[in-house]
């Protein structure tokens, strides 16, 4: 059985500009996307900044209208049937906003679960266990204002898996965490699954789609542009190498030029303080490095390093979103 | 309905524990009520001092109504700001359980205004400060929750259906202070204002809280205003009822429950 169906699903957010002569620009957040995910499945949707993920992930929870298209949660339609999906979910946001700064951590959880309308004599035995669960154990009186960005990412799961529910949305969980928060974030994850929960996970990190995801949506522009389980994903390069070019202070221009060469899948740049790194696919290997080295010295870029490698399931990524990370 | 009745209580306790620490609240409960007394009793002072009961009862008003006016118009945009309003409107309990929940701490909070206005008026002031007519007068204050959560419940909608309303709510607070009556009689308006006078709740409660401390009200008066009161709080009830439905609607599809 499936606890996710989406159909045709389709979000178009209107924008006023102008101060005289006020115009209506339409922009399609999300542009007709179908998929299913299985009970207790970890579905992954994965996607650059700005694909539809949060927008997708907010049309889920009943919190935003569609605009075309249906999806229904544990067969209940997100329009006409919000009030029987909404105790059956859980749903976490990535940031820190969403909790009560003035109050304590058992006050915010204590205040979520009257508004599931759960038993209190539940509520007060669940409590514990959760912040137990979450590492909160000791400081769940203190003020949620004095805790750190990680504290309150596990307190906002606390708070999601309070009323026990069926499927769990989380849209950028690890987003903004140290690396070993995340990775225990990851692992609570993980838990959520062992405890049958279907969980549909966003993410703008590959590695965490991999670690962690049966199966993954890659959206870009509002569209999935792939769907399959990470291995899979991975056959979309199979074809390619990868050029890794350090340069300092590239052009756009310069970056565009490469992108016309024959023999060039995609080109990629990632800003590290003084220098670029130019992620380049070819299917050539290291037989294209000579004409890329004779295009970049051509137009005066500073080159460094320059390494070829094996592509891995981020370049798989990279390929299907254009080179959009 | 116990479910419902639990949110508000603890909505009711959480926001009295936060409301606590704001400053702002304190100043619109607490120093505002005073800052009002004080000019108002040195205004009344000359002619009778018999009048600081009304001095009490009309400063403790306009705590009342400043509180319930920002409060009510900020209720649901401070949840937005916070980014709280979409775990709320997520969850099974009805917004307007909330509302209710946050409007009744606001009055509780705005009814310490006139225990400070007393006190004030008489240890400092040393004014005459007998409440005439007691009961009818404690009753009337207690006719006056319900009917003032009904008119928080009316506000905070309204000012949510659009950001940009919210910007007016300072215009909204000394007119309430005019046509409510709460400092001096609406007969000293112009008669054509006065209709806007009846259909406010608080016009209803303050004519009534001051005509039972003043011990000038008739059975007839007090009956009066209580069902007036009561009307209008139903009326409230209604139109809250149709605006938290058309608000929330509103705000799925234009993407307003966040600020994302």
């Amino acid at each position: 059985m499936n606890a996710i169906e989406v159909r045709d699903l389709r979000r178009v957010f209107r924008a006023t500009i102008g101060t005289i002569r006020r115009r209506t620009k339409e922009v399609v957040a999300v542009d007709g996307i179908s998929f299913d995910v299985r009970d207790g499945e970890l579905f992954g949707l994965l996607g650059p900044n700005g694909a539809g993920k949060t927008t997708t992930v907010k049309m889920l929870t009943t919190l935003l209208i569609p605009t075309g298209g249906t999806a229904t949660i544990l067969g209940h339609d997100v329009v006409q049937g919000a009030g029987s999906i909404r105790p059956r979910i859980g749903f976490i946001f990535g940031g820190e906003r969403g909790l009560y700064w003035r109050l304590s951590a058992k006050d915010n959880l204590r205040y979520f679960a009257d508004l599931y309308h759960m038993d209190p004599d539940i509520a007060k035995r669940r409590l514990p266990e959760l912040l137990e669960l979450v590492g909160l154990t000791g400081r769940e009186d203190e003020k949620v204002e004095g805790y750190s960005r990680g504290m309150r990412q596990r307190l906002h799961v606390a708070r999601c898996l309070l009323h026990d529910p069926q499927v769990l949305f989380l849209d950028e969980p690890t987003m903004g965490l140290d690396p070993v928060g995340a990775r225990e974030l990851r692992q609570v994850i993980q838990n959520m699954v062992s405890q049958d929960k279907t969980v549909f996970l966003t993410t703008h990190y590959m590695f965490e789609a991999d670690a962690l995801c049966e199966r993954v949506a890659v959206i870009n522009h509002g569209q999935i542009v792939a769907l399959d389980s990470p291995e899979g994903l991975k056959g979309h390069v199979e074809d390619l190498s990868v050029i890794e070019v350090e340069v300092f202070g590239i052009a756009p221009a310069m970056v565009d030029a490469l992108r016309q060469m024959a023999d060039v899948d995609t080109v990629s740049v990632e800003d590290r303080d003084q220098k670029q790194s130019l992620r380049i696919h070819s299917p050539l290997g290291s037989a294209i490095v000579p004409q890329i080295m004779q295009r970049l010295d051509g137009n005066g870029a500073r080159v460094g390093r320059v390494t070829v490698r094996e592509p891995t399931l981020e370049d798989a990524y990279v390929r299907l979103v254009g080179g959009e990370v | 309905m116990i479910a419902n009745l639990r949110v508000i209580r603890t909505t009711f306790e959480l926001d009295l524990k936060q409301q606590a620490v704001d400053l702002f609240m304190i100043f619109g409960v607490v120093i505002q009520p005073l800052l009002i007394a004080i000019m108002a009793i040195y205004m009344l002072s000359e002619r009778d001092a018999s009048r600081g009961i009304y001095v009490v009862v009309g400063s403790g008003m306009t705590g009342l109504w400043t509180s319930l006016l920002f409060r009510g118009a900020f209720n649901i945009n401070a949840e937005r700001f916070m980014g709280t309003l979409e775990g709320i409107v997520a969850s099974p309990s009805a917004l307007a359980t909330v509302v209710i929940g946050k409007t009744l701490a606001s009055v509780t909070l705005s009814l310490l205004s006139m225990i400070f206005s007393y006190g004030l008026a008489s240890l400092v002031f040393r004014l005459p400060l007998s409440v005439a007519q007691p009961v009818p007068f404690l009753l009337s204050l207690l006719v006056m929750v319900p009917t003032f959560i009904a008119f928080g419940l009316l506000i905070s909608p309204l000012m949510a259906v659009n950001l940009s309303l919210s910007g007016w709510v300072n215009a909204l607070e000394y007119p309430m202070y005019i046509l409510g009556g709460f400092l001096f009689p609406i007969l000293l308006l112009p008669g054509w204002s006065n209709p806007l006078s009846y259909v406010l709740a608080p016009y209803w409660a303050a004519r009534v809280l001051h005509a039972t401390s003043s011990g000038v009200a008739t059975p007839a008066d007090v009956l009066l205003s209580w069902a007036m009161m009561l009307l209008l709080g139903i009326l409230y009830i209604a139109a809250s009822y149709r605006l938290f439905k058309v608000v929330l609607r509103r705000a799925r599809v234009d993407a307003t429950l966040s600020l994302m």
